[in-house]
C-alpha cells in the first residue's frame, strides 16, 4: 500500500479541518495510507511573508525534521508546497546540510490535486455534483507549481458536473495573508471582484484548491452572498462538506 | 516632484473611490495586457523571445560598469559628451549650466521617468527655465501638477471636460470642445510653436548600445524626434542601468518593450543617435550630451540581491497586469515610478523607511514576474525589502517594526518547533475567538483583526482542530476498520 505523509496547513487545521478530513477520506479512497505527524506545526509562510526569515528558517528547519524521512508529502494547500519547494532552499541556501535536505524534501512534496494526477496517474474518483462548477486559479498553485489542468481534470471527471469558466480566473482573490488585514480596502475590491466573476460564470459552486483563497472568497460568500458556495477540491472530491 | 510615498493609504483610499480613475482601471490595463499577449503571439516562440530578453538584462546587471565604460568610449569617439552625475542634484545643475551658457528661456522635453525622478522640471523652473512636456499626456500631467498615473498614459485617468478647460486656460485652445482630435490637434499647434524656436530639447533614453555608442528612444508621438532634431543641443537623461552590449541586444528588447508597453509589434517611431550632427549632414543637433545619472544606483549595485532590480526596463507590463494597481491606479505609489516597477525601484532609491507601503501592499500573486520580459522577480525582492527592514538593514534604511508584530514572531518562532506548545497556543486562542462567535461563524471582532471582518466573515475556530481529530480520523476511516499509520508523536 502506498503511503503518503499529510501536511495539514495551520488555516485547515483551525478554521477548515473538514478539509483535512476530506483529504484523508480522498486519499484512502485511492488506495493510500495517509500517515500524519502529530509533532508538525507551520511551513512558515506567515514569517516568510512578513519578512521575519530567521523565524521562518526555524519553522523551515523544523518541518524538514519532521517530514525529512517520508517518500511522498501531500498538503492540501499550495502555497504550503510553494513555500517549502522554493522558499526552503533559499532561507537555507549558506547552511549545505540543511540545504541538501530540503531540496530533497522539495522533490517529494505535493499539492493535493498534483498527487492524484500527476503521481497516481488518477482522475475519475466517483465523486459527484449536479449542476455547472467553476474553478478559481489560485496564485502559488497556478503561478507557483504550474497547477492547473490538474484540478479541473478531477472536477470535470466528477458525474453529474458542467464545467463553465471561471472570467478572470488567474487573477488573484486578494488574500495574501496579512494583506487582507493591512490592506483591507484593497483586498476588498479584489474579493469583491472575484466573486462578481464567480456570479458571472453561472456557476452552482466555486471550486479552488487554497485554504487561503477559500477563507478569503468564502468569507466574502458568507457576507454577501450566502446562497452561492466555494468549496475546497479535497471536500468535492469526498462528497463532504454540503456537496453530494 | 514631491515625494509622497508615506500617503500610499490615504491617496489609495481616495482613489479607490474615483469613479474617474476606476472607469480607466476597470478598462485599459487589460486591455493592453490582452494585446500583450496577442502581439507577444507573433514571436515564432514567444516563451524564448521573454527568455532571451531576461538572459540579455542579466548580463547587463553582470558587467553594468565595463558596459558604461565601453558605452562612454564608443559615444564619445562618435562626438557625444558624456557627463556622469553622482545624484539628482548633480544631473539637474548640468542640464542648467548647459541651458544657462546657452541663453535658453526654455526646453521642450520627451517623457522621461528619469527626469521626473530628479526632479529636473522643478529645478529648471526654479531657474526661471520653462520645461514644456510634449508628450501628450505627460503634457496634461505637468500643467495639471498630478504624478504621473501610468507609465505609458501619465494622464488617461484625467476626464476630457478637464482637459477642455486646461487646454482653453493654458495652451491657448479658443472654443470649447471635448472632440479628441480637436484636443489633440490645440496641444499640437501649442507645441509645435515651441519646438519651432526651442534651442535646447531634453529626452530621457530607453536603451543605450554600448558597442556603437548609440542611444535609442521608443514612443508614439513623435515629440521625442522632435525634441532630438529640432534644437542645436540634445540632452538626453539616462540613468545608468538602460545600457545594453549590443545592437543585436537593443534590437530584440527593443521587440520586447513595444510589445509589454503598448502592445504593438513595434511603437510607431524607433529613433536612433549615434553622436551629434557630422558634416554633411542635414539635421540632428550640433551638440549632444548624454547625462548618465547614479542617484543612488552604484550602492544599489554593491548589492547581491538588491540590484537585481536594475533589470528593469520600464515597459510597464507589470502595471497592466497587477490586480493592486488596477484598483487604486498610480498616484498611491507617491513618486515617479507606480505599480510593480516602482514598487521594486522607489524603496531602494528613497530607502525602506519611507516607502513601507510599497513592498507590504502586495499579496505575492506572482502576475508581474510572469510577464516581465527584463527577468524581475517582483515577490522576491518585496521579500527581500520586508526582511530587510525587519533586519532594520542600515544600507537600506530598514525601520524598527511595531514591537508588538516582532514580539509575536519570536513567540511564534518559539511554538513553531514544539508541536505541543504550538498546538496549546491554538487552545488558548480557541475560547479568545469564539467569544465572537455566532453559530460556528463570526463577523465582527475589534482590534488587530478589524480589517478582516470589514467585508468578510470567519468561521469559528473548530471545535476539534484537525489535530486533535487525528486520533478519531486514524481509528474510522481506516480500510479494514483496523488503525492507520502512526506519525511522529
Amino acid at each position: 500500500m502506498k503511503i503518503a505523509s499529510l501536511f495539514i496547513p495551520c488555516i485547515v487545521d483551525l478554521f477548515l479541518p473538514e478539509i483535512g478530513e476530506a483529504t484523508v477520506q480522498v486519499l484512502r479512497r485511492l488506495g493510500v495510507d495517509p500517515l500524519y505527524h502529530k509533532a508538525q506545526t507551520c511551513c512558515g509562510q506567515p514569517a516568510m511573508n512578513a519578512g521575519y526569515r530567521d523565524q521562518a528558517k526555524k519553522a523551515a528547519k523544523h518541518f524538514i525534521d519532521v517530514f525529512g524521512d517520508d517518500d511522498v508529502i501531500v498538503s492540501p494547500s499550495g502555497s504550503c508546497v510553494y513555500m517549502v519547494k522554493h522558499h526552503y532552499p533559499e532561507l537555507l541556501s549558506d547552511e549545505p546540510v540543511w540545504l541538501q535536505r530540503a531540496e530533497e524534501v522539495s522533490k517529494r512534496i505535493f499539492e493535493l490535486s498534483q498527487y492524484i494526477v500527476d503521481i497516481l496517474g488518477i482522475e475519475e474518483l466517483g465523486a459527484s455534483f449536479n449542476g455547472a462548477v467553476t474553478y478559481h486559479e489560485s496564485c502559488h498553485i497556478l503561478r507557483g507549481l504550474g497547477v492547473s489542468d490538474q484540478p479541473k481534470r478531477l472536477i470535470q471527471k466528477a458525474d453529474g458536473v458542467k464545467f463553465v469558466s471561471l472570467p478572470l480566473a488567474d487573477m488573484c482573490c486578494g488574500f495574501g495573508g496579512e494583506f487582507a488585514e493591512t490592506y483591507d480596502y484593497i483586498s476588498e475590491e479584489m474579493v469583491k471582484e472575484k466573486v462578481g466573476c464567480y456570479l458571472e460564470s453561472g456557476a452552482d459552486l466555486l471550486v479552488l484548491c487554497e485554504p487561503g483563497c477559500l477563507l478569503n472568497i468564502g468569507g466574502y460568500l458568507s457576507r454577501n452572498h450566502p446562497e452561492k458556495k466555494a468549496l475546497h477540491i479535497a471536500n468535492f472530491l469526498a462528497g463532504t462538506g454540503g456537496v453530494g | 516632484m514631491e515625494i509622497r510615498t508615506t500617503l500610499f493609504n490615504e491617496i489609495a483610499e481616495k482613489e479607490i473611490r474615483n469613479p474617474y480613475a476606476r472607469a480607466f482601471l476597470k478598462a485599459m490595463p487589460a486591455a493592453i495586457a490582452a494585446r500583450r499577449k496577442t502581439v507577444m503571439g507573433s514571436f515564432p516562440d514567444p516563451d524564448a523571445a521573454q527568455a532571451c530578453g531576461q538572459a540579455i538584462r542579466a548580463e547587463v546587471v553582470a558587467w553594468l560598469p565595463e558596459l558604461l565604460e565601453e558605452f562612454e568610449k564608443n559615444a564619445l569617439a562618435r562626438g557625444a559628451k558624456i557627463l556622469w552625475a553622482r545624484d539628482a542634484g548633480e544631473a539637474n545643475e548640468m542640464v542648467l549650466a548647459i541651458a544657462k551658457e546657452r541663453n535658453v528661456t526654455y526646453v521642450t522635453k520627451g517623457k522621461s521617468m528619469v527626469t521626473e525622478e530628479i526632479g529636473l522640471n522643478d529645478a529648471l523652473a526654479e531657474s526661471g527655465i520653462e520645461p514644456f512636456e510634449t508628450d501628450l499626456g505627460e503634457f496634461i500631467a505637468q500643467q495639471l501638477k498630478r504624478p504621473p498615473f501610468h507609465i505609458v498614459g501619465p494622464a488617461i485617468n484625467v476626464p476630457v471636460e478637464e482637459v477642455c478647460d486646461l487646454f482653453m486656460e493654458k495652451a491657448g485652445m479658443e472654443k470649447p470642445t471635448t472632440d479628441p482630435v480637436e484636443l489633440g490637434y490645440a496641444a499640437r499647434l501649442f507645441l509645435r510653436d515651441k519646438f519651432h524656436h526651442v534651442a535646447l530639447g531634453v529626452t530621457g533614453v530607453n536603451m543605450a548600445v554600448a558597442e556603437t555608442g548609440t542611444i535609442i528612444n521608443l514612443e508614439n508621438e513623435g515629440n521625442i524626434r522632435f525634441n532630438k532634431s529640432s534644437p542645436r543641443t540634445q540632452v538626453s537623461i539616462m540613468s545608468l542601468e538602460k545600457v545594453v552590449p549590443t545592437m543585436e541586444d537593443a534590437m530584440h528588447l527593443t521587440r520586447l518593450l513595444s510589445r509589454n508597453c503598448t502592445g504593438q509589434a513595434i511603437s510607431a517611431y524607433v529613433s536612433m543617435d549615434s553622436g551629434p550632427k557630422k558634416p554633411g549632414e542635414i539635421d540632428g543637433p550640433e551638440e549632444l550630451f548624454i547625462i548618465i545619472v547614479d542617484n543612488g544606483r552604484s550602492e544599489i549595485y554593491a548589492d547581491s540581491v538588491a540590484r537585481e532590480a536594475l533589470r528593469c526596463i520600464r515597459c510597464g507590463g507589470c502595471l497592466n497586469i497587477c490586480p493592486v494597481y488596477a484598483k487604486i491606479g498610480g498616484y498611491p505609489y507617491g513618486w515617479a515610478y507606480s505599480g510593480p516597477m516602482g514598487q521594486v525601484l522607489t524603496p531602494l532609491l528613497l530607502g525602506l523607511d519611507r516607502t513601507q507601503d510599497l513592498y507590504r501592499a502586495c499579496t505575492l500573486c506572482g502576475s508581474c514576474r510572469e510577464v516581465c520580459p527584463a527577468g524581475v522577480d517582483h515577490p522576491s525582492m518585496f521579500l527581500y525589502y520586508r526582511s530587510k527592514d525587519v533586519e532594520e538593514d542600515r544600507g537600506l534604511r530598514g525601520k524598527k517594526r511595531p514591537w508588538k508584530e516582532s514580539r509575536f514572531f519570536d513567540l511564534w518562532s518559539r511554538a513553531v518547533t514544539h508541536s505541543a506548545l504550538w498546538n496549546l497556543g491554538f487552545r488558548l486562542a480557541r475560547p479568545l475567538v469564539n467569544r465572537y462567535s455566532h453559530s460556528g461563524v463570526i463577523t465582527r471582532m475589534g482590534g488587530y483583526f478589524e480589517g478582516w471582518f470589514r467585508t468578510r466573515n470567519l468561521p469559528a475556530i473548530a471545535k476539534e482542530t484537525f489535530h486533535e481529530r487525528w486520533k478519531r480520523l486514524r481509528r474510522e476511516t481506516a480500510p479494514g476498520g483496523q488503525n492507520g499509520r502512526k506519525g511522529k508523536p
